[in-house]
Order: structure tokens, then sequence, then C-alpha cells
């Protein structure tokens, strides 16, 4: 898929950056996201030598050591990629982004560029290099689109994950992404939007009365209930900005009656660490599997959020246990199943205008969920469109491993990364856009209003709460008077 | 001539040949024990299997994948691969060379296949390199390995084509023969240092990348220990 490429005037947009010169001069480091001051000297020897003690300890060597064999240079890739689609900057190629880390290692660390450095006087790591890195690894979603259509099976996203974390080894990482996760795993709240529990419950509250109001149901959202089926982790930032998609959720747990909690110990699934730094993937995963068996729970359930459902799933059996972990789905799995029983019924005639779904890279990548959402709208929106291309092949928001989290580069994300998708929303013609995926969601918004796309983006549940159909049963009889209209309580 | 034909034929044939398979073995060895010790290192060891399978056949079998990206450029390339592969191992004169050896049976190729493959092979060998040049991505990529590969690797090609298929002079045919045959031995001698040891690690590729993202589990408290970061805040 093609698009027009962008204009000298828009990538000058894209690429300013806010940085203050004079932090760019102390740092010596010219990035458009913002970095927390760190040692500046000796740059090339100390991203070595994180690069060695990863290696040391992981499983990327073999990886490397393939790719560095393989390489074909055919630039399919190229083709895949929206970020060099967009911006038709040769060093957006893909295969040229990963060459930058794949030179280093066969410098570095095999005895034949060892070897052929030593003879040539090549003086191997520089500054400079690692300046190129900072760069171009941020600028790449890690979206994962254009491994699959390399015949020498190269994974960039790798690639980028690893290349990201050795540098964040050097103090080279988004601040963003840095405070929100220092804030996760030792601020006072724990999580990284820092909700404090009384607001939480607070919110949880305020939510229970609206729907008990809308619906005339008792709605809740349970707090803290051992031995729950499923200990539930949304993106904490949901709490704050996706009141619908939650209590969709909630009133699909209250349809079916099925045994949920939210526990206050820890309630995020968000997982920055899949994006900059294995150690942080690895202790945020940790306290998910505290939590879980604090409250003697029996599975773990992310909200609708790609990374954190990516890296729950895959992430918790390799640092929780192997296969005795706990299992992980997505809210979306449990939806379709509940759905398909019958014990979950939607109405057909409430949500009549366009609808369109968009694939979070995350689960739709390697073909974990693709069908089970697109079954249950077909179900109940009259009006569904496809986007093509999608599913495993489908098209990055453009604010993906990370990015979006990273506020200073928007204009990038949204001219840049997100362009493609652009195209391919404003082509569909939809009216809402679905994207079950937090970040997704934050992206597409912001998107949709630099692009002047009139679109309105939404979660999977959001639209699920508009046509859930409860049983008689569930209806009350009389609303009482403090949660009525919330005027007699105050 | 005739003598230098012999020793390239005979002795140095033998020991290019054997040079590359023990090559192209031990990368193929070291690559497959990477992955294994990889695997066993996982915490997860929840690999796909199938589904890698059937993504390194779709590889290798590359019919769905030409028309995604670059269309011109993958049937070029597969044909070429074909005619790489299929002349040396097939052509009659090959076969015989060794067949006279072993005695073993083997399938040889027609005269009118050996000579239509040959041509096919020098063709879009030829093509390809045109395309790299004139391609702005894939030359912006390319070393000097990938212009360098499919110059050598036609060299057999074109040489064995004159000496079959054009009537040359005993001399000509003689020299012609020879560089046939150096060049062969170079290729086999190269091959498992270079690019081309994709040859063997290609069907590996998919399993790499499927186990590449299953990493052992406390790395962190390793990798900080390596590090000297122990306690240090995030
Ligand atoms: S598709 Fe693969 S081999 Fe071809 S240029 Fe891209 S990364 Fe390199
Ligand atoms: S992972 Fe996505 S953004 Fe990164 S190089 Fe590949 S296609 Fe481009």
């Amino acid at each position: 898929m093609r698009t027009k490429r962008i204009t000298p005037e828009e990538r000058e947009r894209a690429f300013k950056s806010l940085r203050k010169p004079d932090v760019e001069e102390k740092q010596r480091l010219h990035v458009r996201y913002h970095v927390e001051d760190f040692d500046v000297n000796d740059r090339p020897r100390r991203f070595l030598e994180a690069f060695a003690a990863i290696l040391k300890h992981s499983n990327y060597r073999m990886a490397l050591e393939h790719f560095i064999r393989m390489s074909a240079k055919c630039s399919r890739c190229a083709v895949s990629c929206q970020v060099y689609q967009a911006t038709g900057d040769l060093k957006d190629i893909p295969c040229y982004r990963s060459e930058l880390l794949l030179s280093v290692y066969r410098r570095h660390f095999t005895y034949g560029g060892m070897l052929k450095g030593r003879l040539l006087g090549d003086p191997g790591l520089t500054d400079e290099k690692i300046q190129e890195m900072a760069e171009s690894f941020w600028n790449c979603t890690a979206c994962r689109r254009c491994s699959i259509d390399c015949p020498s099976g190269i994974d960039h996203g790798l690639i980028t994950h690893l290349g990201r974390y050795i540098l964040s080894e050097i103090g080279i990482a988004p601040r963003a992404l840095v405070v929100s996760t220092r804030e996760q795993l030792e601020g006072a709240t724990g999580n990284t939007s820092a909700i404090p529990v009384p607001a939480l419950t607070d919110t949880l509250e305020f939510l229970e009365e609206d729907m008990l109001e809308e619906k005339q149901v008792e709605i809740k959202f349970p707090i803290d209930v051992e031995g729950s089926e499923y200990v539930f982790f949304p993106a904490v930032s949901d709490f704050l900005m996706e009141a619908e998609t939650l209590m969709g959720i909630a009133a699909v747990f209250t349809a079916t009656g099925d045994s949920w909690t939210t526990g206050t110990g820890y309630f995020d699934g968000i997982n920055y660490g899949l994006f900059y730094s294995d150690r942080m993937l690895e202790r945020i995963v940790k306290k998910i599997d505290a939590e879980t068996r604090r409250l003697k729970g029996k599975k773990v359930l992310i909200g609708e959020c790609g990374h954190a459902s990516r890296s729950a799933k895959y992430f918790l059996p390799t640092y929780c246990g192997g296969k005795d972990a706990y299992p992980v789905i997505n809210i979306m799995e449990y939806t379709y199943e509940v759905f398909k029983n019958g014990r979950l019924k939607l109405d057909p005639n409430i949500v009549t205008e366009k609808v369109a779904y968009h694939d979070p890279c995350n689960i739709a990548r390697q073909g974990w969920i693709i069908d089970k959402p697109r079954e249950i709208l077909k179900a109940f929106c009259k009006n569904y469109v496809e986007m093509t291309p999608s599913g495993s092949n489908n098209i990055c928001c453009g604010g993906g491993g990370g990015t979006v989290s990273i506020d200073e580069i928007r204009p990038y994300r949204t001219t840049i990364g997100g362009k493609l998708k652009a195209d391919q929303i404003r082509r569909s013609g939809c009216h809402y856009l679905v994207a079950p995926c937090a970040n997704c969601k934050k992206q597409l918004r912001e998107l949709v209003e630099d692009q002047k796309i009139p679109v309105e983006v939404v979660g999977l549940h959001d639209l699920i709460y508009k046509a859930i159909i409860f049983d008689d049963s569930l209806k009350v009889k009389k609303i009482p008077a403090e949660a009525g209209t919330g005027e007699e309580g105050k | 001539m005739e003598h230098l034909l012999e020793f390239a034929r005979g002795p140095l044939f033998r020991l290019s040949f054997a040079l590359m398979v023990l090559g192209l073995l031990r990368i193929l060895a070291l690559d497959l024990f990477e992955l294994y010790r990889a695997y066993r290192q996982a915490g997860d060891k929840t690999v796909p299997w199938g589904k890698t399978t059937l993504k390194a056949l779709e590889w290798l079998v590359p019919i769905r994948k030409v028309f995604v990206n670059r269309p011109v450029y993958s049937v070029f390339s597969i044909l070429f691969h074909i005619g790489l592969l299929l002349v040396p191992i097939f052509l009659y004169a090959h076969v015989k060379l060794w067949q006279d050896d072993l005695g073993l049976p083997w399938l040889t190729l027609s005269y009118k296949w050996a000579y239509g493959l040959t041509l096919l092979t020098i063709i879009t060998g030829l093509a390809l390199i045109v395309g790299r040049i004139a391609n702005r991505t894939s030359s912006f990529l390319s070393r000097k390995q990938d212009y360098l590969w499919p110059i050598a690797l036609l060299i057999p090609f074109v040489t064995g084509f004159i000496c079959a298929h054009l009537g040359v002079g005993p001399k000509a045919y003689q020299a012609l023969m020879l560089i046939h045959i150096l060049a062969g031995e170079l290729i086999f001698v190269l091959m498992p240092f270079t690019k081309i040891a994709h040859c063997v690690l290609m069907p590996l590729s998919q399993y790499v990348a499927a186990v590449a993202w299953k990493f052992p589990p406390d790395t962190d408290d390793k990798v900080c220990t390596t590090l000297n970061k122990k306690g240090e805040p995030v």
C-alpha cells in the first residue's frame, strides 16, 4: 500500500524538536523526545558494555547471528513500512535501521568483525552512530509489519526493541516512558497514571451511579474480591479517559454474572518495559503476578489494550513460572466466548452508523485476536466496513512501540507515523472507528484531529455498552434515591 | 593446460566441495545449536511450531509472497534461484563426472532444458544486477558483495554455456573450462562465510524469529549484576 509522500513543510513540522538547544548541547544528543540527564561521557564504551551484558544473559545472540548471515538487502521491507512510505527517506528503510545495530554486533561481537576492524583500522562504534540509533529506533513504531514480507525472516521489531533496551542502559530513553515506569515501580501510587487508590474507588463508584441511571441495572466494579475467576488489569489510563470502555466491560460481566475483580494493590496493565527495557518489562510483569496471587485469582484479564495484552500473555510465562503461570486472556476473548454461548445479548438496532475495526499490532500481528471482535461487531452493527489491509497485515496506527506516550512527538506521529492509517480511515468513510487498545485510541484520536477526519474513535466495549440487552430480572424496580439524579445524595 | 584442468577437476574440486559441505554443515549446526539453547533457556516454551513451519514453507516455496511486494524483482529472483539450483546439480555433464565414480542413479536435464535453464539463469541474474542498481531503495542498501555475488555466480553459467552450446576452438574451450571450474570452486569455498550461507539457513529463519521473542527468566537481576547497577532506582 503506497501513500503520497509528505511535503517539505510537513517534514519540517514533523521533525521540529521541542528540546531546548542548551539541553541538546549538554546531552550531546539531537533527538525529538525529551531525555532525562545522563552521563554523556564515554558513550560508545558504555553502550558496548551494556550490549555485552545483555547478550550474555539473553537469547538475542541467536537472532543476531542468524540475521547478519541472512540479510538479502532486497528492500522488500521498504514497501511494507508506513514510516518509509510516508517520508521516502532512505534512512527509514527497515533494513537500514536494523543494520545500524547489526553492524555494531558484527564489528564488536564476532571474530571476523573484530579481526577486520583491527586490520582496516576501523574505530568501531562512535558517538555519531549512537546518535543515529537514538533517533532511528524511535522513528520506528515496532509494529513488525515489515517482518512479514522479509524473505530473510529479519524481525525489525525485535531489533528496534533490543536497540532501545541497550540505549536505555546508557540513559538514552524517552523521559515520558521512564517517568511513568518509575511511578509504576517505585512511586507512591504504583501505576503509570499516578492514580491513588481513593481516586480509583471514587471513579468506579461514580461510574456505577452513572450506569444505574442509564441502564436501570446495578452494574458493579467489584474491588478486591478474593478468589475471583478474573483479576482485571486495564491500561490504567482507561480509568481517566475511557469510561465508556470500562462501563461496557462491567456491563458484560453483569450480564453474565461471572466473577471478576479489580485489585487495589495493583491495577495497571500498562507495561512500557515492552517498549524500552526488558528489565522493566520483567519487573512490571511480576507485579501482575503478585497481585493475582494476593487476590487468589484464577486468570489474568487484560482490558482493551494491545501492548498490555501482549506483554502479559507472552511474558507472564517467561518471567513468572512458564507453563504454571496464570493464564492471560484479553477482554475481547472473554466477551466473544460469552457472546457465542448466548450469554450476552446485543440489540442490532442501536448502532446504525458505519463502523470499521482497527487491528492493534500487538494482538493482531502474530494472529492472536483478529476475527473475534469482528464477529461480535458484525452481529450487531448493521453497517460494518472492512479496511484493507487488515488482520495480521494491518497498518499500524502510527503510535506503536510506546511512541504515543511521548507527547512532544505528536506532529511526527500524526504526519508520518499515522499517514497510511489516516488514508485508510478516510477511504473507509466510517463514523465509528473501533480501536480496542488504549494506545491506538489516543493516537488515532490525535491523528483524526490533526488530519481533520470526521471520525469517532471508540473501544469495542463502548459500542457494546450502547447495545447491550439486560435480562429483565437484572433491572432494578426503583432507583435508590441517592443514586438517582445524584442531587439528593450530595 | 591439460594438467591444470585435470588438477582443477580432480583434487581441487574434491577439496573445495568438501570445504563447502563442511563449512555449511558447521554454520547450520551452530545455528541449530543456538536455536536449541535459546529454546532451552526460554521461560515460556510455547512456540507455535506448526504455524512457524507453515511460514517457513511459505518462504521456501514463495508463490504466495511474490505479488505482495516488489513483484517483478521477486519473480526474477525466484527464477534465478531455480536455475542456480537445478542446473549445477542436474546437468548431464556434471552428473556424469561423479556418476562414473559412484555409479549412483541420478536424474539429468535434457539438452533442451539445460540450454533454456542456463539462459534463464543468466538473463535473470543480469536483470537482478540491473534492478539492484536501478532501484532506489535496494541500491541504497546494497553492499559490495550484493553486486559481486550475482556476477560471481554467473561466471560458471556463462562459461559453461559458451563451452556447451557455442562452438569455440579447443584452446578457448580449455581456457573457458578452466575459468568455469575455478569460479565454481571459489564459490564453493566462499559460500559458508558469506550471505550465500542462506542456502542452508533460510529454512530456519522463521523458527529463529519465533524463538527470539522467548526470553530467559530473571535477566533483570543478572544484567544489573553484570553492569553494577544493582539497587539503582529506575
Ligand atoms: S526485506 Fe529483509 S532482506 Fe530484504 S531488505 Fe528488508 S530486511 Fe533486508
Ligand atoms: S516495525 Fe513497523 S515502523 Fe518499524 S520498520 Fe518495521 S514496518 Fe516500519
